[in-house]
């Protein structure tokens, strides 16, 4: 039993190792990588981390962190319960925005009590995110297009539809030079938490890591999750094993829709109040980067939103300094690639050394049951 | 117990690291107030997306500023945008450059606006500046902001008149309320001198993000269309991207109308000077040296300053021989210039 | 000609991988002609006159003979006349009777085979590797595959070709290399050895066969299916007008040569294809319309034939593994969530009754052999008692150990009333363990035996479509023991 023990916590150790054997690599590279480019242009390969590192113990630059991290976070769950099924939702941008469109609208328009109306905007966001989502998942599952083309096709008519929606003659009310969707009621103005001078860490934060706990929850502990973990390993195995495929299929990619539909909320509910054209866009395609980050793991995506928050913001202040922020940029894109490459090979290197270990394992088991004669395991 | 462990971790990582990480450490602005706060420091400049080399109004902004440098011999800084901010990290940026003693701080495009008003409130001794936008008039907001109707109601009037196939086009870079001014500028200037003349009109993208002022290939595309269907002068006000259109209307032999700075004289356009009649030009780096000249010389413009075709913040160049040689065309374009400033023709804005 | 013999599992694909440049040796060295060479990828064995026939054909379906052998290496005598009269040359001087412009998609198996060979020929090798080139091939097929191999090294060729099938080696092979576990254990020479001396070689213990002992057939009919049919994409039946039934306790045992409609048969039972016409009833409940899960909730099991890409999740834990399948049931479910701690402990129970051989269940799939994995699946269907067990090749890629004890398995879970229906191309196995045995060909039931009387080579005459109706063993009837129960094609139902 105690050998048990042992054993059982080895392969724990050792999923850890692996687990976190590729972001080391891929940060380590990404590291080494820019240094380079800093010593090729001839400025201190060291000074810009430090004045990252300095910015981030700044209390108003940890509250910008921590407010774009839960809209990176929302974001890459969405893509990263697309992924855990092999499934590749690029759409998370247009899903997003359309959400916060139509969310600022509802806002807008109708005015119920908060304790209604903040759960109302978020279920409009949500049912825009999966109702975007869902054509990709009809389209692939009626007539085999491929979501990745359909999902790209669906973020640029998300953008004109969003150009339609807020044209003062619909829905829209300008405001000096820019379009917006004016100004939503206050009842659904989600409450943030006060840090005095540093600002306003949104609310809505909060409900981005009940969210992870949620989407943990469900891939791990529920039929449907193992379902969904099983089309991603193995699609052939799952479909024998039972999982309707089409259906499953079509269930991801709304889910995956209603997240994103989520991820621009934080800001929307809890500082702009209204969608404009200056609403920040892209933050699906950071979501794509971080879901590979965080290896679609809750805790790994939480990590990996905010290094990327971080690196985006503390890169601000190099400008100040002389140095030029696109190195935080430079960072990012080495990071993302590194993290493909070192995660396959990390995964091959495991699975060798696993092979190899229960083979040794199995040996030694065999050499003091000697009396056995039935034996056989091959790497 | 591990269940319990983890399912803390996954849940709370976020929480956690918000609430502690938040709990300590000064502000950044605190820090850079302590370290620095010098005298020397005078015009910091913040662009808008698309940033410094997009050959329209942030290339324009820099040109003021380096003039200001020069002038004023005080120390100056340009910032550029990252994709995808939101307003807080803008405000944190002007904060910064306040904080850090640069006045005035300017920021470029309305998108700035809630950022500006931010952080003057923050900073109510420090003279902010916005361009191309006049919601917050509190006494330390300089409103940069410029009549473009008039300007593009003059290259109207001279494509109007230019025309032969009686067909002009307009190719706005993102449809965006801003951009419609000069819409509806062209629109009136041609209509009011030729009722005949037929405006093809179109916009590149929907939004910024889509590259619609920095997509040369989308403007010379839309150009091209433009032309195909006959119109033999089209009006950009697309950025970037209009030495697209620019490049088309030179290839087929047909005039072009550049905006913002006077694109003639533009190197990266010499090659096809000779088919740019004009341009309606908005004198952002005039306008940015200005409040600089305020600031220096304790005098700080506040409220809305506007440039109009009186006070020469926007104009029609006349830099092409063929152009400003033209009788009838200058002809015309006096008259209406005239018109305008004395107030005989209200040009629309939408 | 050499022979490499040893079980599955034994390293006989990984030593033709190294030999063939598809791998690389972490030690030792390998000479051609006496010249020590290292590859570094197969173009480097065939530029050193070595070829490899895989055990699956890699073959364009819709190409023809001619354009499968050029292709690829269309530099050697281009793609017109001259290619055109290399292939009629080898054909000829091999007397591998290809055509060279018959569709692949028109060849039977035996003729893909040659095919293979002939391009690998084409490309100038001189020495050929065969994975197990008989796996595929009835008997009589298998003759002509060794009369073909006797010309090329009549030639002057050298063949080295892996089996586990011993009869085959002895007959054909100059010399036998037998490995296991990775090394070799010893060499033969085909006159002074006997099958059993080779096989105790070959795995160290005896030999087992799979004898059913006595009829545990009832009348009660589980499975019904009557009028199966399934039809390609473009309107050619994959099977057509499928009718049998198979009892509680009745193994009914499907013969065929790979690729005739038993992939689709399996496919429509499990539900993963959907039957055009026909219908398919468990046990009075008509299914044909249900989804895959619903019927494995129902009580069927499912072996599949192929268990990485059907069975298992390669790169899951064992615990995952054994939910797999299973998700709705018990123990593996509560409710709509997953009882992880029922799932393991189950898994430990497999673990220990199967005799999986693993360190833990926190292992990954990948990392048992192909043996233990079969383990693990037979356990993990068995432990929901089916009432229908389709086992697909159950013993493929198995050791003879685990596969005595699978045997036994499937044995006692007949004698409780399972109903089995076992597909295998192996002959022995088929015969020895099944109640009925019906052949499929082309998508029909052509002909059905009785196992306890037909022989290996009849039933591969039938395989082929040779024969057809119903099989009666020619030479003689005495001994017969007692037959099993026909399946009565309409009874109550």
């Amino acid at each position: 039993m105690a050998i048990d023990m042992k054993k059982k916590f080895a392969l724990d150790k050792e999923r850890l190792l692996l687990g976190v054997a590729g972001p080391v690599i891929a940060l380590v590279t990404a590291v080494v990588l820019t240094s380079v480019v800093l010593l090729a242009s001839g400025k201190s390969p060291v000074e810009p981390y430090s004045i990252m590192f300095t910015q981030a113990t700044y209390s108003d630059v940890q509250v910008l962190i921590i407010n774009q991290a839960g809209m990176y976070y929302l974001a890459a769950l969405a893509v990263a319960i697309g992924f855990r099924m092999n499934l590749f939702n690029i759409g998370v941008d247009g899903q997003y925005r359309l959400a916060a469109v139509v969310a600022a609208i509802v806002g807008a328009k109708v005015a119920l009590p908060g304790i209604l109306q903040i759960p109302l905007l978020i279920l409009v966001a949500m049912l825009t995110g999966a109702m975007w989502a869902g054509i990709a998942g009809l389209l692939k599952v009626t007539r085999g297009v491929s979501e990745v083309v359909a999902t790209i096709m669906l973020n640029s008519i998300a953008s004109s539809l969003i150009g339609y929606l807020y044209l003062p003659s619909v829905f829209g009310v300008q405001v000096g030079n820019n379009k917006t969707t004016g100004t939503m009621h206050k009842s659904g103005w989600f409450p943030g938490i006060n840090m005095g001078e540093a600002g306003e860490i949104y609310g809505f934060v909060v409900i981005a890591a009940l969210l992870g706990v949620a989407y943990w929850f469900v891939l791990n502990r529920t039929r449907f999750g193992f379902d969904l973990r099983a089309t991603g390993a193995s699609e052939s195995a799952a479909a024998a094993s039972g999982v309707d495929a089409k259906r499953m299929l079509l269930t991801a990619m709304l889910v995956s829709g209603a997240l994103a539909g989520l991820a621009g909320l934080p800001l929307l509910l809890g500082d702009t109040h209204t969608y404009s054209l200056t609403f920040p866009t892209t933050i699906g395609f950071q979501g794509i980067t971080i879901a590979l980050l965080g290896r679609n793991s809750p805790v790994g995506i939480a990590f990996a939103a905010l290094l990327i928050s971080w690196l985006e913001k503390a890169s601000a202040a190099l400008d100040l300094q002389g140095y030029d922020k696109e190195i935080a940029v430079i960072m990012q894109g080495i990071i993302t690639i590194a993290v493909v490459v070192s995660y396959e090979a990390v995964r091959v290197w495991g699975q060798r050394r696993q092979q190899r270990r229960v083979g040794i394992e199995l040996a030694i088991a065999a050499g003091e049951n000697t009396s056995e004669l039935k034996k056989e395991v091959a790497a | 117990m591990r269940r319990v462990s983890r399912i803390a971790l996954a849940g709370t990582a976020t929480v956690a690291l918000a609430a502690s990480l938040s709990a300590c450490g000064g502000t950044s602005s605190d820090a850079a107030s302590k370290s620095s706060g010098g005298k020397d420091k005078g015009l910091a400049i913040s662009f808008d997306v698309g940033g410094r080399g997009d050959q329209s109004f942030n290339d324009a902004a820099y040109e003021g500023l380096v003039k200001a440098q020069k002038t004023f011999g005080y120390k100056t800084t340009s910032q550029e945008p990252t994709d995808g901010e939101t307003d807080a990290d803008k405000t944190a940026r002007l904060v910064a450059l306040a904080k850090q003693g640069y006045n005035p701080v300017i920021g470029i495009g309305y998108s700035y606006a809630p950022a500006i008003s931010a952080a003057a409130k923050k900073f109510p001794k420090t003279t902010f500046g916005i361009v191309d936008d006049s919601q917050d008039q509190a006494k330390n907001i300089a409103d940069l902001v410029f009549s473009e109707q008039e300007s593009s109601y003059l290259a109207g009037v001279a494509a109007a008149e230019a025309t032969k196939t009686k067909t002009v086009g307009f190719v706005g870079g993102v449809d965006v309320p801003l951009i419609h001014k000069f819409q509806a500028g062209f629109l009136q200037g041609v209509h009011d001198t030729d009722p005949k003349v037929k405006v093809l009109s179109q916009y590149l993208t929907q939004t910024a993000q889509e590259g619609g002022f920095a997509s040369p290939d989308k403007g010379k595309t839309a150009a091209e269309a433009q032309i195909e269907k006959g119109a033999d002068v089209v009006y950009h006000a697309a950025g970037l991207s209009g030495q697209g259109v620019i490049q088309a209307a030179a290839a087929k032999k047909v005039w072009a109308i550049g905006v913002d700075s006077d694109q003639y004289k533009q190197k990266a356009l010499a090659k096809y000077k000779d088919y740019i009649l004009t341009s309606a030009t908005k004198n952002v780096s005039q306008a940015v040296f200005n409040l600089a000249k305020s600031v220096h010389d304790g005098k700080p413009e506040s409220g809305i300053i506007r440039g109009d075709l009186k006070s020469g913040g926007v104009g029609l160049a006349d830099s092409n021989p063929k152009f400003s040689g033209n009788d009838a065309i200058q002809k015309a374009v006096k008259a209406a210039e005239a018109d305008i400033i004395s107030g005989k023709i209200q040009v629309n804005s939408k | 000609m050499h022979a490499l013999v040893g079980e599955n599992g034994a390293g006989k694909s990984t030593l033709m991988k190294i030999l063939y440049g598809m791998q690389k040796p972490d030690e030792g060295t390998i000479a051609v002609d006496g010249e020590q060479v290292t590859y570094s990828s197969p173009a480097d064995a065939i530029a050193r006159g070595i070829g490899m026939v895989h055990q699956h054909f890699m073959l364009a379906d819709n190409l023809t003979v001619l354009e499968n052998v050029v292709l690829g290496s269309e530099k050697l005598y281009g793609i017109g006349g001259k290619a055109r009269r290399k292939i009629a040359e080898i054909s000829e001087r091999y007397h591998l009777n290809v055509r060279p412009d018959a569709l692949v998609e028109d060849l039977g198996v035996a003729d893909r085979q040659r095919v293979e060979i002939l391009k690998v020929l084409y490309r100038g090798a001189r020495t050929l590797i065969l994975d197990e080139p008989t796996a595929v091939l009835v008997p009589q097929e298998v003759d002509a595959l060794f009369d073909n191999l006797r010309e090329l090294k009549a030639e002057g060729l050298s063949v080295i070709f892996i089996s586990h099938k011993l009869g085959e080696v002895l007959s054909v092979a100059d010399e036998i290399t037998v490995i296991r576990r990775g090394t070799t254990v010893g060499t033969a020479v085909p006159a002074e050895t006997t099958p059993r001396q080779l096989a105790e070689l070959m795995v160290g213990s005896e030999l087992p066969t799979p004898e059913t002992a006595e009829s545990t057939v009832t009348d009660r009919p589980v499975l019904t299916v009557e009028g199966l049919r399934l039809d390609a994409e473009g309107g050619r039946p994959l099977l057509d007008d499928i009718s049998f039934t198979i009892h509680a306790g009745e193994v009914l045992g499907l013969a065929g040569v790979e690729g005739n409609g038993q992939t689709e048969l399996i496919d429509a039972l499990i539900g993963l294809k959907h039957a055009d016409s026909g219908t398919i009833a468990l046990e009075g409940d008509e299914i044909t319309d249900w989804g895959t899960r619903k019927r494995r909730e129902s009580g069927i099991g499912y072996i599949p034939e192929d268990r990485h890409r059907h069975g298992l999740l390669l790169e899951s834990p064992l615990w995952e593994n054994r939910i797999l399948g299973h998700v709705t049931e018990k123990p593996n479910a509560r409710g709509v969530l997953i009882d992880i701690k029922a799932a393991q402990a189950d898994t430990r129970r497999i673990v220990e009754e199967y005799d999986v051989r693993t360190p833990g269940i926190d292992v990954t799939a990948a990392s048992l052999s192909g043996g233990n994995q079969q383990k693990l699946i037979v356990g993990r269907e068995m432990s929901h008692h089916p009432r229908f067990l389709i086992a697909a090749h159950p013993t493929r890629g198995v050791d003879v150990g685990a596969q005595a004890q699978i045997w036994d398995q499937i044995r006692e879970a007949r004698r409780e009333g399972l109903a089995v229906l076992l597909i295998s191309a192996d002959l022995d196995e088929l015969i020895g363990l099944s109640d009925t045995l019906r052949v499929i060909y082309r998508g029909k039931l052509v002909a059905d035996a009785d196992p306890a009387t037909i022989t290996p080579e009849e039933l591969g005459s039938a395989m082929t479509g040779a024969s057809a109706g119903h099989l009666e063993h020619e030479e003689e009837g005495g001994d017969s023991v007692p037959a099993a129960r026909k399946p009565q094609p309409e009874d109550e139902s």
